[in-house]
C-alpha cells in the first residue's frame, strides 16, 4: 500500500505576516486555522484531527477549544524546528488515508519576531539528549542557526569553488519573487547582488542578506481524502508523495562530525522517497518550494533533489536559473528570504496555491510542486500535484 | 529651542536634529586643564596601576585623559558637554542605560612633565536605532583633542557609548532563564555552560586534568566523538578512551559577528578541527585573527579557563609560538599573560589616580544601587593596563595608539588576565578577561623604533 494520491490539499489560511502581530500565538493559530478552514469550504465541526510541530506553543486541544470542535479523534507533533513543516502534512496525509480522520488541520503559529527569536543565541544546559548536543557547541559561542548554517555554508563553498556571490543569487531571486507578492514582508524591495555583497557580516561567510527575516504569522493547511476533496470548492492538491528522514548521525544542526559538511544526507533520503513514491523525476516539476532560512542550503537542495548534480548549483542558479521564467523557478512567493519566515508552512501554501492555479507570481502549466521542510535537521517533504 | 515633550516616538527625530546641529558647531574648548603634566600624579598612577615606571621626564600615552579630567570638585566628565543633550535627549525618551563601548586613543608624541595641554572636543555622530545585546539603543559618539602650547596636536581620543533601553522581559521561554546569559552573570560563572551527564562526564574530567579524550570502544576499538552510551558500530557498552595528541586541521570554520552571545567579543572563530586520530570536535581558534584561518589550516591543542569550574580545550595555530616564550617576564605576569587582582584597594586606587571620581568606582553601595554587582574599574585604567600588558610584552616599545571595545564589567574580587598576539610589527592585539567574559579587546599601534 502505497500514500500517493490517497490524499489531498483542500483548503489554505494564513494571518497576515509581520514584525509584531500584536496579538496572542494561540489567536494566530486559531485565525490562521479557521481561515484554511473555510477555504475548503468546511466547518470546524468538520474537523477531527490536528497536527502541528513540537515547537509550537499552542496545543492542540487549545486550539480545538477556539475553533469549537466538538472532539478530536487524531491529533500530533512533528518534532525537529523548521524539519517539521512538511511532516504534518504527511501525518494528516497517512491519518486520513487510513480513516483515522477525516479532515486534518496543519498549522503553526508564532510570534517568532515579536516574541521569543530563534535566531538569537539562548543558553541551554539541560543533561538531555538534546541539551548534551547542544553542549559540544553552545560553550563555544557556537549558539545561533546562521553560525550552524554557516559552518556547512564555509566547507561548501570550499569543496565546490563556490562563492558568496553565489549564495547571494538566491537572496536576490527571492527577493525578487516577494517584490511582486503583496502578502511578502519584502513587497517592493527588490535587492540587487551588490546590496547583498555590501551587506553586514552576520557569521562569515554568510551575509545578512543571506538570512532569512524572522517573522509573527500562522499558516494552517487543511488535508482530507483526495476523493472528498473533489467535492470542495477548490480543485484538489493531491499528495502524490509524503516523506520524512533523517540521515547518518544526525543531529540538530550539527552534521559535522562524519560524511561530507557540504551535503544534506537527510534532505537526499527525503528526495529518494518522494521520487519513489510519485512516480515523477526532476524534469516532472514545474516549480520547487525549498527551505530557505539562510541562502546555503537552497544550493545545496538542489543537488540532494537531484535537479542538477553535485557541486554544481552555481551553474544551475546563474541567469535566473530559479527565477520565474528560469529552468526551475524556486519559491515564486519569495520564500522565507523575502514572503516570511513561517517554518516552512508558507511554503506549502504556495505550494499549493500553484497547483490550483492561485499564485500571485504563477508559473504555468503546473502539474507538479516539490515542497521542502528545515534543512540541516531530521527533515521532510512532499510532492504535490493535480488531480 | 523647542519645548516640545519628548516622547519615544520623537526621540528620534529630535536626537538628529541636535546631532546635526552638534556636528555643525565643530571642534569647541573643553574645560581647562587643572595640571600642568607633572610627576606627582605620574607617579601615584604608576604606582595604582602596577606600572614599572621608567618614564623619565615625560608622561605615559595612557594617561592622557587623565590631564583633562576635573576631578572630585569639577562638574561630572559624563562626556563633557558636547555630548549632553542628545544623551539629555535620550534618557528623556527611555534609553535611560549607559555603557561604554569604544575607546580608540591616538598618540602624535608623548607629553613632557611641565607642558600645559588644553583641550577641545566635538561631537561625532548618533548611530541608532540598534537592536544590541544590552537592548534597543543609540550610539552616541564624540571626540578629545589635547594640544601643547604651541597649539600642536599631541593626542586624539574617540569615546563611543551605548544609551539603551533595558529589554523588557521576554514574554515566552526564551529568555537568559538560569545560569545568565546576561553580563553580570551570577557569582562569576560563564554563561555558556555545557550540560554534563554520565556519558559525557569523562571528557570534561579530562579537559579539567589537561587532556583531550576521545571515546574508545573497548570491544572494537572505534574511536567517536561526541561520545555516547552505546558504540554505533559493535553496540558494545563498554568504553573508555585514548588522549589526543592534540594535533588537528580546520576542516571548516566561521566568523561571529552577530548576534551578540553572552560571555563572548565578536568577532570570534568558531571550527569543526579534523583531529589526526580521525575523529572531529568543535571549538574556538584562539591567538590569531580571525582572517588568517582558512580550511586545511594545522591548529594544535590549547586550553581556555572560562570560569572556576569551566575550562575549554580550544584550538591555536600550529605555528604558533607557545604562550610562554616571553624571556624576561615582568612582575604580575603569569604564563604568557599579566594576572591582576582586582582588590578593591585596586580599583579604588586607580580610579582616583585618574582622577575619576565618579562614585561606582569607589562607593560598593552606590554601585549596588545603580544595578552592579560591585565598584568595578574606571576605562582610563583599563587604557593603562592594556598599555602596561603591551610594554611589558615589547620593552621599549612606543605607542602610536591603543583602540579598545569594551566587553563585561571588571568587578572588584575578580581577576583581570590580559594576553595578546603580535599581529605583526607594528600591531599587537590584547585580550582582558574577567570571570564574565572579555572585558577589553584591544588593537595596539607601535611606531617604528626611535625612542
Amino acid at each position: 500500500m502505497s500514500l500517493s494520491g490517497k490524499a489531498a490539499i483542500a483548503g489554505i489560511g494564513a494571518t497576515e505576516f509581520s514584525k509584531e502581530s500584536g496579538r496572542s500565538e494561540l489567536r494566530l493559530a486559531a485565525e490562521a486555522c479557521l481561515d484554511a478552514i473555510r477555504d475548503a469550504g468546511l466547518k470546524p465541526s468538520d474537523v477531527d484531527g490536528l497536527v502541528t510541530f513540537t515547537a509550537d506553543a499552542n496545543s492542540e486541544i487549545a486550539v480545538q477549544r477556539e475553533l469549537g470542535i466538538p472532539g478530536l479523534r487524531f491529533f500530533s507533533r512533528v518534532d525537529y524546528g523548521g524539519g517539521a513543516a512538511c511532516g504534518t502534512v504527511a501525518h494528516a496525509a497517512m491519518a486520513v488515508a487510513t480513516g483515522q480522520a477525516d479532515a486534518v488541520v496543519c498549522y503553526r503559529a508564532f510570534n517568532e519576531r515579536s516574541g521569543h527569536r530563534f535566531g538569537q543565541a539562548s543558553p541551554s544546559s539541560r543533561a538531555d539528549s538534546t541539551g548534551l548536543e547542544f553542549s559540544w557547541h553552545l560553550p563555544y559561542g557556537f549558539a545561533t542557526p546562521a553560525a550552524w548554517v554557516a559552518m556547512q555554508a564555509r566547507r561548501y563553498l570550499h569543496d565546490h569553488g563556490a562563492t558568496s556571490e553565489d549564495l547571494g543569487r538566491v537572496a536576490v531571486a527571492m527577493r525578487r519573487h516577494a517584490a511582486t507578492n503583496p502578502k511578502a514582508w519584502f513587497h517592493g524591495r527588490p535587492i540587487t547582488l551588490e546590496e547583498h555583497q555590501a551587506s553586514r557580516w552576520i557569521v562569515d561567510p554568510l551575509h545578512l542578506l543571506d538570512c532569512c527575516q524572522e517573522s509573527d504569522g500562522g499558516v494552517a493547511i487543511v488535508v482530507t481524502s483526495a476523493e472528498r476533496a473533489r467535492d470542495l470548492p477548490h480543485p484538489p492538491v493531491v499528495i502524490n508523495a509524503a516523506a520524512q528522514a533523517t540521515g547518518p548521525d544526525q543531529m540538530m544542526m550539527f552534521g559535522y562530525y562524519t560524511g561530507d559538511l557540504g551535503a544534506l544526507p537527510a534532505m537526499g533520503n527525503v528526495g529518494d522517497t518522494l521520487w519513489r513514491q510519485s512516480g515523477l523525476a526532476p524534469a516532472d516539476v514545474q516549480t520547487a518550494i525549498l527551505y530557505d532560512h539562510f541562502t546555503p542550503f537552497v544550493l545545496v537542495q538542489l543537488e540532494e533533489l537531484g535537479f542538477c548534480g553535485r557541486g554544481e548549483a552555481k551553474d544551475f542558479i546563474k541567469d535566473g536559473g530559479i527565477e520565474l521564467g528560469g529552468r526551475l523557478p524556486v519559491n515564486p512567493n519569495g520564500g522565507q528570504l523575502g514572503e516570511a519566515y513561517i517554518h516552512g508552512m508558507n511554503g506549502i501554501a504556495e505550494g499549493a496555491r500553484q497547483i490550483r492555479g492561485t499564485s500571485v507570481n504563477q508559473v504555468p502549466d503546473v502539474r507538479n510542486v516539490l515542497v521542502t521542510a528545515g534543512t540541516g535537521v531530521p527533515t521532510s517533504g512532499l510532492m504535490l500535484g493535480a488531480a | 529651542m523647542q519645548e516640545s515633550t519628548v516622547h519615544g516616538s520623537s526621540v528620534h527625530g529630535e536626537l538628529t536634529e541636535a546631532a546635526a546641529r552638534l556636528a555643525a558647531v565643530g571642534e569647541r574648548p573643553a574645560a581647562p586643564c587643572p595640571d600642568p603634566v607633572n610627576a606627582a600624579m605620574i607617579r601615584n598612577w604608576t604606582q595604582a596601576l602596577g606600572d614599572p615606571g621608567g618614564w623619565d621626564g615625560v608622561a605615559p600615552p595612557a594617561m592622557i585623559q587623565v590631564w583633562s579630567m576635573q576631578g572630585l570638585a569639577g562638574p561630572r566628565q559624563q562626556g563633557g558637554s558636547v555630548a549632553d543633550e542628545p544623551l539629555r535627549l535620550l534618557n528623556e525618551g527611555g534609553y535611560g542605560g549607559v555603557v561604554a563601548t569604544n575607546c580608540e586613543q591616538t598618540y602624535d608624541r608623548y607629553v613632557k612633565v611641565g607642558e600645559r595641554l588644553r583641550s577641545t572636543m566635538r561631537f561625532g555622530g548618533v548611530a541608532g536605532p540598534k537592536k544590541t545585546g544590552m537592548g534597543e539603543g543609540y550610539f552616541v559618539t564624540w571626540y578629545q583633542t589635547w594640544y601643547d602650547e604651541n597649539d600642536e596636536r599631541v593626542a586624539e581620543m574617540m569615546f563611543r557609548v551605548l544609551k539603551f533601553q533595558p529589554r523588557k522581559r521576554p514574554d515566552g521561554a526564551a529568555g537568559p532563564a538560569k545560569g545568565g546569559g546576561g553580563k553580570a552573570g551570577k557569582g562569576g560563572k560563564y554563561p555558556l555552560q555545557p550540560a554534563i551527564g554520565p556519558d559525557t562526564a569523562f571528557f570534561w574530567d579530562g579537559v579539567n586534568n589537561g587532556e583531550l579524550r576521545v571515546q574508545s570502544c573497548d570491544d572494537c576499538g572505534a574511536l567517536r566523538h561526541p561520545p555516547g552510551p552505546m558504540c554505533p558500530s559493535c553496540h558494545s557498552t563498554a568504553r573508555g578512551y585514548v588522549v589526543a595528541s592534540g594535533r588537528g586541521e580546520v576542516h571548516s570554520y566561521v566568523v561571529h559577528h552577530h548576534p551578540p552571545v553572552p560571555g563572548r567579543t565578536p568577532p570570534y572563530v568558531v571550527a569543526v578541527v579534523e583531529l589526526e586520530e580521525g575523529v572531529r570536535i568543535v571549538g574556538n581558534v584562539l591567538g590569531c585573527p580571525p582572517e588568517d584561518v582558512t580550511v586545511g589550516m594545522p591548529v594544535r591543542l590549547v586550553f581556555e579557563r572560562m570560569d572556576d569550574d569551566l575550562t575549554l580545550p580550544q584550538w591555536t595555530p600550529a605555528g604558533a609560538p607557545p604562550p610562554q616564550e616571553e624571556p624576561e617576564p615582568g612582575p604580575g605576569t603569569a604564563e604568557g599573560g599579566l594576572e591582576i587582582e582586582l582588590t578593591p584597594t585596586f580599583v579604588i586606587s586607580t580610579a582616583l589616580a585618574t582622577r575619576d571620581f565618579t562614585p561606582v568606582h569607589h562607593d560598593p553601595g552606590l554601585a549596588r544601587a545603580q544595578g552592579s554587582k560591585d565598584i568595578f574599574l574606571n576605562i582610563l585604567t583599563t587604557m593603562g593596563l592594556v598599555q602596561r600588558y603591551v610594554l611589558e610584552t615589547v620593552p621599549g616599545a612606543e605607542l602610536a595608539g591603543i583602540e579598545v571595545r569594551l566587553g563585561v564589567p571588571a568587578y572588584a574580587g575578580d581577576t583581570l588576565r590580559l594576553t595578546g598576539e603580535r599581529v605583526d610589527e607594528h600591531t599587537l592585539t590584547v585580550r582582558g578577561a574577567v570571570s564574565l567574559g572579555d572585558h577589553v579587546t584591544a588593537t595596539v599601534r607601535l611606531k617604528a623604533e626611535e625612542r
